[in-house]
């Protein structure tokens, strides 16, 4: 076996002048082995290592050697694409006595010399080895070149052998699931569980519908992601008897080795169709006490002479338990959102007529006016956004120097300033804000508190700048009215608070969509923002314009289902 | 532990979904996923004693950006009414009322 691989020669003459008692005779027949070769080491990785292993000795050629390593590749593992969890390869480079060398000096040493730029991944040292990953073939043969060329300090060479060492990916690469999949991961294992059976299902786990559309890649021949699998299954169902993992490119056990610990009660493991090379990897999941085993499928297979028996016993029939559901621990989903809460049908008709009386003035020339809507020691003021959601463009600059934040404004001079105070100063405040045009029908209203003195309500929507330097910019607002009662139905201001900010491109779509009046003779009632994206889908949907989808909606208590019904029945009535 | 915040009579008005009552008010924080919450503007005011028959509160109008677990990051608007409550030894502020909505509740 002496002589094979393109770089034995060199070696072996290179060889020739070392001291050959470093060595004893078990190196020597592993490495006969492995191609013959000479080196004597002092770690070993595993039977297919190749070490140049000493470093530099005084005079002698010490050397920084690079190693490559290479074990010999099947076909599956250099194109593997599933190995890696990706569409790359890996290699790992040694350089053996590495440690030595300042981390810096050594890469830019390599780099300057290797043909292709490189990036070392996860660059590392191991015992005295230091070693990093770098992406693909290329990469990994133009590094292999780079042996025997570079010189340290000392003026050593460098020396290598080369062999190229198809790797998984680096720790740090592979998939680590977040806590949000982690559950999604529950959910999916929940629905592959047969509980009657006490049965897991985890057949090519990986393109599972559930977790494929939700981008979730669950890798079970990476460490992280068996981990996880193993928890969920201790934490949640312990008494698991039977457990498949075939299709899953397992191709060692290692990460199965907790499994008897965690699911003692299990009697049926399923292997088959992994990539299991040795029936040896068994070893790794001590403790199991089986009564059957599937292990076809594995290359492992082709190493017996007969398939790996198995007793196939009989379970009873069992009384279906009830179902078994995983105890997903943390909630993720929200409550649904909501449109305006009003609370009583007489305060929403109370705020929207104050509303619509408010807002008339607001967007009137002069909002003197609004006079009369406030207390005589009422407070007012304002407030933008701070930070990202204030981007430049489309500025809101002709609100910033009334802007008050503060959790941002320490001087207390300012922070007084800066709140109105009595009626007269609120509305001229007002009057200096830039000329509006509210959209009515984007108002969502909260009512917060109500008392017999008090009601405090939140007003949410959109206006648009009718003037000025910001002319046509839409804006979104957010505004605190508390008020005190007025005469019999009237409301009077003692706070409000004003937030502006600017519109989203998708409130600006939605925004004055009001169409011309309808077609039916009673008054038009102000459409909610939830009766107005009804009635834009509506219309999408239909095909019948804002009108007459309007009035169909109505006709209908603008319940969409029936409206639709409705619709259709119509439709087809006419075409016949 | 978020419930000892509020009145016992609070109302919670989240998204439009109202919420009233300490008991109402645990369950309902129990159901919310965990949360991270970065609060970048705060504005406030004193609210005017004839609304509050004399019972010192303040309006705190706050926004941000908040992230839910399972959700992706939103901004926010979210305004209080707190009142002082006074014992013997010292003043106690108590949420009266809290109204959350994100911005973009609509999507």
């Amino acid at each position: 076996k002496k002589g094979r691989g393109p770089f034995r020669g060199k070696m072996y003459s290179e060889m020739n002048h070392r001291s050959r008692n470093r060595g004893g005779p078990g190196v020597r027949a592993r490495l006969e082995e492995d191609d013959g070769d000479v080196p004597m080491s002092e770690a070993h990785d595993g039977p297919r290592n190749r070490y140049l292993p000493y470093g530099p000795r005084p005079n002698r050629t010490a050397n920084i050697h690079i190693t490559v390593r290479r074990d010999l590749p099947t076909p599956e593992r250099s194109s593997s694409t599933s190995r890696d969890g990706g569409r790359r390869n890996w290699f790992k480079i040694t350089i053996p006595y590495g440690k030595k060398y300042d981390k810096s000096w050594l890469l830019s040493s390599i780099q300057n010399l290797c043909s292709v730029p490189f990036t070392p991944v996860e660059f590392h040292y191991d015992h005295n080895r230091a070693q990093f990953y770098v992406e693909d073939a290329t990469t990994a043969s133009a590094l292999k070149q780079v042996s025997r060329k570079i010189t340290d300090r000392d003026n050593y060479k460098v020396r290598g052998s080369s062999f190229i060492n198809s790797s998984a990916p680096p720790q740090s690469l592979q998939n680590e699931l977040k806590p949000e999949e982690i559950e999604q991961l529950k959910l999916c294992m929940s629905k592959r569980y047969d509980g009657s059976q006490r049965a897991l299902d985890l057949k090519s786990l990986r393109v599972d519908p559930d977790l494929v559309s939700q981008s979730i890649d669950v890798v079970l021949n990476q460490r992280s992601c068996m981990l996880v699998v193993l928890r969920i299954i201790e934490d949640n169902i312990p008494e698991l008897q039977s457990l498949n993992l075939s299709s899953n490119k397992l191709y060692r056990l290692d990460d199965l080795s907790e499994l008897a610990q965690k699911a003692a009660g299990l009697k049926i493991l399923d292997l088959s169709r992994n990539e299991l090379k040795s029936d040896r990897e068994l070893d790794k999941v001590k403790g199991l006490k089986l009564e059957e085993l599937w292990l076809d499928g594995n290359p492992l297979c082709d190493a017996f002479r007969d398939q790996s028996t198995y007793i196939r016993s009989v379970l009873d029939g069992h009384e279906l338990p009830p179902p078994i559901a995983f105890d997903v621990e943390a909630p993720t989903t929200l409550p649904p959102c909501k449109g305006s809460y009003f609370g009583s049908d007489d305060l929403k008709v109370l705020v929207l007529r104050f509303l619509q009386q408010y807002y008339s003035i607001y967007d009137s020339s002069d909002r003197q006016g609004l006079l009369d809507a406030y207390h005589d020691g009422a407070c007012c003021s304002l407030s933008i956004p701070f930070g990202p959601q204030n981007p430049p463009r489309n500025s809101l600059n002709e609100y910033f120097k009334d802007s008050r934040n503060v959790k941002k404004l320490k001087d207390p001079t300012m922070r007084f300033k800066l709140l109105k105070h009595t009626r007269l100063n609120v509305v001229a405040f007002l009057n200096e804000l830039p000329k509006t045009q509210h959209d009515i029908n984007s108002f969502m209203v909260d009512i917060c508190a109500q008392t017999n003195t008090l009601l405090c309500f939140a007003v949410h929507g959109i206006f648009k700048e009718v003037d000025g330097k910001s002319r046509d910019s839409v804006r979104a607002f957010t505004r605190m009215f508390i008020a005190v009662p007025a005469g019999n139905t009237g409301l009077c201001i003692v706070n409000d608070e004003l937030f502006v900010r600017n519109a989203t491109t998708e409130e600006i779509r939605k925004a004055f969509l009001m169409p011309a009046p309808t077609p039916s003779s009673s008054p038009v009632p102000t459409l909610s923002a939830e009766q107005q994206e009804m009635l834009a889908a509506f219309s999408m949907q239909s095909g019948m314009n804002l009108e007459w989808s309007q009035k169909c909606l109505q006709d209908n208590d603008w319940d969409y289902g029936r409206a639709g019904q409705v619709f259709t029945q119509l439709k087809v009535g006419l075409v016949g | 532990a978020l419930t000892r915040l509020y009145l016992d009579k609070a109302t919670l008005v989240w998204n439009g979904n109202a919420v009233s009552g300490q008991e109402e008010l645990n369950k309902f924080f129990e159901m919310l996923p965990s949360s991270e919450f970065q609060v970048n503007m705060l504005d406030c005011q004193p609210v005017h004693e004839q609304a509050t028959q004399g019972q010192t509160t303040v309006l705190v109008v706050t926004s941000g950006t908040v992230k839910f677990d399972g959700d992706k990051q939103r901004y926010f608007n979210q305004n209080f009414l707190l009142t002082a409550q006074a014992t013997p030894t010292n003043t106690v502020w108590k949420i009266a009322s809290d109204c959350f909505r994100f911005q973009d509740w609509a999507s």
